[in-house]
């Protein structure tokens, strides 16, 4: 490629051939860029299972954010009634509080609730997938 | 029935290495911590080692360095958008420790680490104490938007923030739990799965169906090859997702 001004002496001329190359490095580099986020990554594990595993992902972090939703709030109630001494309203309140969470958590990450960043967070996450 | 069956047996810590006692608490290395050791001796194999030539053309290990480093950057760029690149490091090195631990856990014999709450806890914890220090040092008070999701009546407001902080509380929760609990639930099925082919044999006549367990054994393992991975890409996904609040709060 660069056999045509390999034989040019004249300084101002590499100076040029530089120039050129640089130019055309950045060129490339903005058309690896512009190609990059297309490619999915399908060699790495995760990405690479088959359609069923990202369900089954899903089914098992629905099923933990919802669990997760009820320990959170029965933790703080119990915690708040240690320390506060509001026995047993901290728990029975809270507890209620967690399985409300629990639901939203649920409803979220499903992506029946559209509250912006999470929902585009779970669409690009089935992109992905889909893709 | 002379075969003995414990499915539990196998997540018992073993101490190597005995430091003494605090209270009644024996402080030890345990074959846990061993593990955990040698987990970061691989990793450090794969990603320190291999990648030192820096070829352009890669060889065989640094094409798995790199091929695990570009789908962990790809996955961060993608949850947590712009400006989570500083937080490369940290997501790569769960990714790769919890990996590498479950992938552990499945050769024969060996011990799952991931298996204990408290370690996938201690990870948890991680994530989100840098989820809260970083949102407070980027955002200052700001971060505090995090529990105020925009588009609210203002009657229904007092009840949205109470859910949300409960919602936060519970994230380190459901972290920790999904991982130790699919690792804890597929090698506890797998043994016992495992364990009915032998009780089958001694049974006499029974012994004519032990096939049946001994397949459905073959497939719950090929299943937690699959769940290992997948619950490592789950992590790493979660805890990007999270650090998302962080770098953007108030969405």
């Amino acid at each position: 490629m660069s056999g045509n001004d390999a034989g040019d002496e004249n300084g101002d001329g590499r100076q040029k051939s530089d120039e050129d190359l640089s130019a055309r490095l950045k060129r490339l580099e903005n058309r690896i860029e512009a190609k990059r986020p297309a490619t999915p990554y399908r060699s790495a594990p995760g990405a690479g299972a088959p359609k069923g595993a990202s369900s089954l992902g899903l089914a098992m972090r629905l099923s933990t954010e919802f669990i997760a939703g009820v320990l959170a709030g029965g933790i703080l109630g119990w915690l708040c009634d240690q320390f506060l001494g509001t026995k047993p309203w901290g728990l029975i309140v809270l507890l209620m509080l967690g399985f409300a969470t629990g639901v939203y958590n649920v409803m979220r990450v499903s992506g029946s609730l559209s509250r912006p960043a999470v929902k585009s967070a779970v669409e690009k996450h089935q992109d992905r997938e889909r893709s | 029935m002379a075969v003995k069956m414990d499915p539990i047996h196998q997540f018992e810590l073993k101490p190597l290495v005995s430091f003494g006692h605090i209270g009644n608490q024996e402080i030890a290395f345990t074959q846990s911590a061993l593990y955990m050791f040698a987990a970061v001796g691989i990793i450090a194999l794969i990603t320190i080692v291999a990648t030192a030539q820096r070829s352009v053309v890669p060889g065989r290990m640094q094409s798995v360095a790199e091929v695990f480093y570009e789908f962990i950057g790809s996955t961060l760029r993608q949850s947590a958008g712009h400006g989570s690149e500083r937080f490369m490091p940290l997501i790569f090195s769960l990714f790769m420790f919890v990996l590498v631990l479950n992938m552990f856990g499945m050769i024969p014999y060996a011990f799952a680490v991931t298996s204990h709450i408290i370690v996938t806890f201690a990870l948890a914890l991680l994530v989100i104490t840098t989820v809260i220090v970083y949102g407070f040092m980027a955002h200052g008070t700001k971060f505090l938007k995090v529990f105020v999701p925009s588009g609210v009546p203002g009657w229904l407001m007092p009840m949205i923030v109470a859910i949300e902080i409960v919602s936060f509380v519970s994230r380190p929760i459901s972290l920790a739990v999904r991982l130790f609990a699919n690792v804890l639930a597929g090698h506890i099925a797998l043994k016992i799965f495992a364990g009915f082919v032998p009780a089958l044999l001694a049974a006499g006549a029974w012994g004519a169906i032990s096939p049946l367990p001994l397949a459905l054994s073959v497939a719950v393992t090929a299943l937690e090859f699959l769940v290992a991975g997948l619950q490592a890409y789950v992590f790493a996904t979660l805890a990007s997702i999270y650090l998302s609040d962080a770098l953007h709060p108030g969405h």
